[in-house]
């Protein structure tokens, strides 16, 4: 049985067609660094033409360009991100990031700490972390062009964030994960059941991590961009089971998250999470999380 | 952080930054808030806004650092759209490009290169030639795209 339709079963058993897909190109507006109106009009006069994406506040597709959206002068200025639309969802997901202590754990190449500081404009402080060098370097070019000044970024496994002795108010978990076959063409060929596994493994931990530095009050945002059920809804499952963590209900895009996977039954709070498959957007999983004291 | 305030002054340009919130990662410098000040851990890789760095005897400003200078007054040129693109691709600023000149920069000092909008994509060494002025391109902030190759 090839990847595909190894794959494609088990989509089919969760109530989706595999079918092909195209995400659109999207973009986001840094508002902190220009009014969403005025940079319509500069693209425009290069022939970029952007239609508001309805369930963003800051997103735009990308309908028509004569040019690269990555190089404008625009972009070179941090006015806008290149940033998928479904992308956009976690980070906007957060009540009041106002001057709050905020820890992007898996932070590295930085769209979503960039879309934190201006949805915070530049208040308070953002921790993001990363695991290697060269993906931190990637996130300060992204910090420097758009013109982000809350930002302090270390060296750290996410893994380890509560070596850093902070509790944190806002926690984003935008998860290493096994991604999902749209705008990847090569994914059904390289990804394995076991690949799954060893990464909701890891996910686990980090959200566990991330619950000994979340403040009382604290809220963690968890988000992937696999279609697979062990990285998404088990795992949030796992967590509402065995952490001080509830799912709390958001108002987002997205389908219910599922709670039955493959035969079994999950908590029926894992319905409040979004599950995007893919079409418009590539596919992605969100959840929030809120800290119970009862546990 | 004597080279920060050295290569403003070559934009006529006297910064004052508090110390205590100049901070410094091996050879790089950076310009931090009270808030990330407070948090500020003992390994860091990134902090607040970065200025530049140094690498030799030379200093290499960040694009923040420049955007500072520009709304502090500096020496400068405002280019037109072509101008701008051509300089974002690291090219010169010819004279037929500038749309207006801020300050009296001397023959081979240092001027920002503004678009239209007063946003700063870099800076060169001014010059005049029989041509007519000359902006060398130094650095622009094309070089985002080209770190990422």
């Amino acid at each position: 049985m090839s990847g595909r339709e190894f794959f494609g079963a088990r989509y089919r058993q969760l109530g989706w067609e595999l079918r092909s897909v195209k995400p659109r190109t999207a973009i986001r507006v840094n508002t902190h660094n220009i009014d969403a109106e005025a940079l319509i009009k500069r693209l425009h006069a290069q022939g970029v033409e952007l239609v508001k994406v309805p369930w963003l506040d800051a997103g735009y597709w990308v309908t028509r360009t004569r040019v690269s959206v990555g190089a404008t002068v625009e972009y070179l200025l941090g006015l806008y991100s290149v940033q998928e639309a479904a992308a956009q969802l976690p980070a906007s997901l957060f009540t009041s990031l106002n001057r709050k202590l905020v820890l992007d754990a898996c932070a590295a190449p930085g769209g979503k700490t960039v879309q934190l500081a201006n949805l915070m404009k530049n208040t308070g402080v953002i921790f993001a972390l990363d695991v290697a060098t060269r993906r931190l370097a990637a996130l300060a070019n992204h910090l420097e062009r758009c013109h982000v000044r809350n930002v302090i970024a270390c060296l750290l496994d996410a893994t380890r964030a509560s070596t850093l002795g902070l509790k944190f108010d806002r926690i984003l978990l935008d998860l290493p994960c096994s991604g999902n076959f749209a705008g990847d063409s090569g994914w059904f060929k390289r990804r394995r059941l076991s690949d799954v596994k060893r990464n909701a493994a890891v996910q686990r931990a980090i959200l566990a991590e991330a619950v000994r530095c979340l403040n009382d009050n604290g809220e963690i945002v968890y988000s992937t961009c696999s279609l697979e059920p062990e990285e998404d809804e088990l795992n949030v499952d796992w967590a509402v089971k065995n952490l001080p963590l509830e799912v709390a209900e958001v108002n987002c895009y997205g389908g219910e998250g599922l709670t039955q996977v493959f035969g079994v039954e999950l908590d029926n709070s894992v319905k409040l999470c979004r599950r995007i498959w893919p079409g418009e957007t590539q596919g992605f999983f969100i959840c929030k999380f809120r800290r119970v004291h009862h546990r | 952080m004597k080279v920060v305030s050295d290569f403003a002054q070559r934009f006529n340009v006297q910064v004052r930054f508090d110390k205590r919130l100049l901070v410094t990662r091996e050879n790089r410098f950076f310009l931090v808030n009270q808030d990330v000040k407070r948090f500020l851990p003992v390994d860091f890789y990134y902090a607040g806004t970065y200025l530049g760095k140094v690498k030799g005897n030379r200093f290499f400003p960040s694009f923040e650092l420049l955007a500072l200078l520009a709304k502090q007054g500096a020496y400068s040129v405002t280019v037109n759209c072509k101008a701008a693109w051509l300089f974002i691709c690291g090219r010169d600023v010819f004279e037929s490009g500038i749309l207006s000149t801020r300050g009296k920069p001397s023959r081979s000092g240092y001027v920002l290169v503004l678009n239209e909008y007063g946003e700063c994509l870099g800076f060169g060494r001014f010059s005049r030639s029989a041509n007519g002025v000359v902006v060398k391109n130094i650095s622009d902030v094309g070089d985002f795209l080209r770190r990422e190759r």
